[in-house]
């Protein structure tokens, strides 16, 4: 029969116990759940993310559907300066594959915290794994590391003309040389690194791949303040020590505009209202993403991420 | 010449590599949570049935390839190509060379119907059906007494394929075979 569930009991029994764990872990650590929109006026600026464009019946485009809730979470923690966490649906429009849903559960939790954010947040995400897997804590490493023991190269000094050579053999020549640095640091660290991490921790990316993460000096390299969780080769939850300098932002924002033309990607609104939260100040803070159905599928150890959907294939 | 998009890649869609006919095995979607995207693909050479992996940045698009299947049954051999004829009542006929027919060559069998690849409108597979019935031409008579359970012998059949099959069998029987793995299936119910 079409339109039936996908999820078994048993698995709909695992989400339900998976959600009641997470709540339960944010609130022993008095982490406010709130409960944020779904459309917001401007969509991420990140120049990878498609959002879809939420019309009213006579055609209007009213806003974007959230690739994530940072906007509103961010704009919460600058008028009220508390932990919080949000546990909802998040859209990506052109995501689909055995590890992605155009549609999935996110959880994204904040928390203000004046002394070593950073590592505050890697113990945090792997309190998190340790009280809620059966993985154990994860192990801490830098991307640095990683790339350094697979490619012999640093990659925070390093330019797309010393990679080519390593992406060459999955995209072929032509293809391999067209890529930009960003792209490439993110194709060889997907197929090369990625699936062998089973429970790690991966720190400091390159500052390329900062988005709206703080960059920071590492033993003479500059890197952006990220870490990201990955269980049985799959990334599981990406966290940022967070940019609050409104200028620094804005300038991000501009940067993510222009690289959106050169790719011929649709050109969208700047999220004016998260500005605005900046400036009016945010605290010293991380924030980490999770995705749910993922984590799920970790937990349950199911082959893929369709199964532990409660409805696939419905639209 | 059409083409197909990386959010448009399945299994099955037949595309054009380096000028050679492929047929996508798996598509893999492969996206950072921040970062582009790439589609990693597992791809068989319908020429020389190599699997290889490639990978794709999203919305690149490759060429579709001109490759039809098609049923058609087997008329005859002239020692250099191999007759087939549609058996859609158009009676058109193809020539296969023995490259198109690989191995296929010891399960062809007169009137029966084999699936042919055809790229650019020439043969370039066949393909057998999964089962065929096909007479044993040769076989050593079991012997007597030899009872142990699950004991074999090699017979030939009359399109040369040697099969192991069970010691009762004796030369004239008509065998139902597995194409796909050389296994003799059972006896076939007398004619």
């Amino acid at each position: 029969m079409k339109g039936r569930p996908t999820a078994t009991r048993t698995m709909l029994e695992a989400r339900a116990s998976l959600l009641t764990g997470l709540r339960a872990f944010f609130e022993a650590r008095h982490s406010l759940e709130v409960d944020v929109p779904a459309i917001a006026k401007a969509p991420a600026s990140d120049p990878w993310l498609d959002s879809f464009t939420v019309k009213d019946p006579a055609g209007v485009s009213i806003g974007y559907l959230l690739t994530s809730p940072e906007t509103y979470l961010k704009r919460l923690l600058s008028t009220h300066q508390r932990p919080m966490h949000a546990i909802g649906k998040a859209y990506r429009a052109n995501e689909e594959g055995s590890e992605h849903a155009i549609e999935f559960t996110m959880l994204e939790w904040y928390r203000p915290c004046e002394v070593r954010p950073f590592e505050t947040m890697v113990g945090e995400i792997q309190d998190l794994v340790e009280s809620l897997t059966e993985y154990g804590r994860p192990e801490v490493i830098s991307y640095r590391d990683l790339f350094e023991s697979t490619f012999g190269v640093n990659p925070h000094r390093t330019d797309s003309q010393a990679l080519i050579p390593f992406a060459k053999d999955l995209l072929g020549v032509k293809a391999a040389a067209q890529l930009d640095l960003d792209s490439l640091l993110n194709l060889l660290f997907a197929t090369e690194i990625e699936p062998h991490l089973g429970n790690h921790v991966v720190v400091d990316f390159p500052m390329i791949q900062a988005a709206l993460a703080r960059v920071e000096t590492r033993e003479d390299d500059a890197v952006a303040k990220r870490a990201e969780l990955y269980m049985a080769g799959n990334e599981i939850a990406n966290g940022y020590y967070e940019l609050t300098d409104p200028a620094e932002q804005s300038r991000r924002f501009a940067h993510d505009q222009a690289r959106r033309e050169q790719l011929n990607r649709p050109a969208i609104p700047k999220d004016e209202a998260l500005l605005e939260a900046l400036t009016a100040g945010l605290p010293e803070s991380y924030g980490v993403a999770l995705g749910v159905d993922r984590l799920l599928k970790i937990v349950t150890q199911s082959k893929t991420l369709a199964e532990c959907m409660t409805f696939t294939g419905h639209l | 010449m059409a083409s197909f998009s990386t959010n448009e890649f399945k299994s099955g869609l037949k595309v054009l590599i380096d000028g050679d006919p492929c047929t996508i095995v798996e598509n893999e979607f492969v996206k950072p949570g921040k970062g582009q995207a790439f589609s990693r693909v597992k791809i068989k050479n319908l020429k020389t049935g190599r699997v290889v992996e490639k990978t794709f940045k999203s919305g690149d698009s490759v060429e579709a390839a001109d490759v039809i299947d098609l049923d058609m049954e087997f008329l005859y051999a002239d020692g250099e190509f191999y007759h087939f004829m549609m058996t859609d009542g158009s009676f058109e006929q193809h020539a296969a060379d023995s490259k198109a027919v690989g191995d296929t060559v010891k399960w062809l069998k007169e009137q029966e119907v084999y699936i042919i690849t055809l790229f650019n409108g020439a043969p370039l597979a066949v393909t057998p059906p999964n089962h065929i019935e096909l007479e044993v031409t040769q076989t050593d008579p079991g012997l007597k007494g030899d009872t142990a359970q699950g004991g074999s012998k090699p017979a030939t059949l009359s399109t040369g394929a040697v099969v192991n099959v069970p010691l009762f069998i004796e030369q004239g029987e008509i065998l139902r075979v597995d194409t796909r793995t050389g296994d003799y299936v059972s006896r076939a119910t007398k004619k």
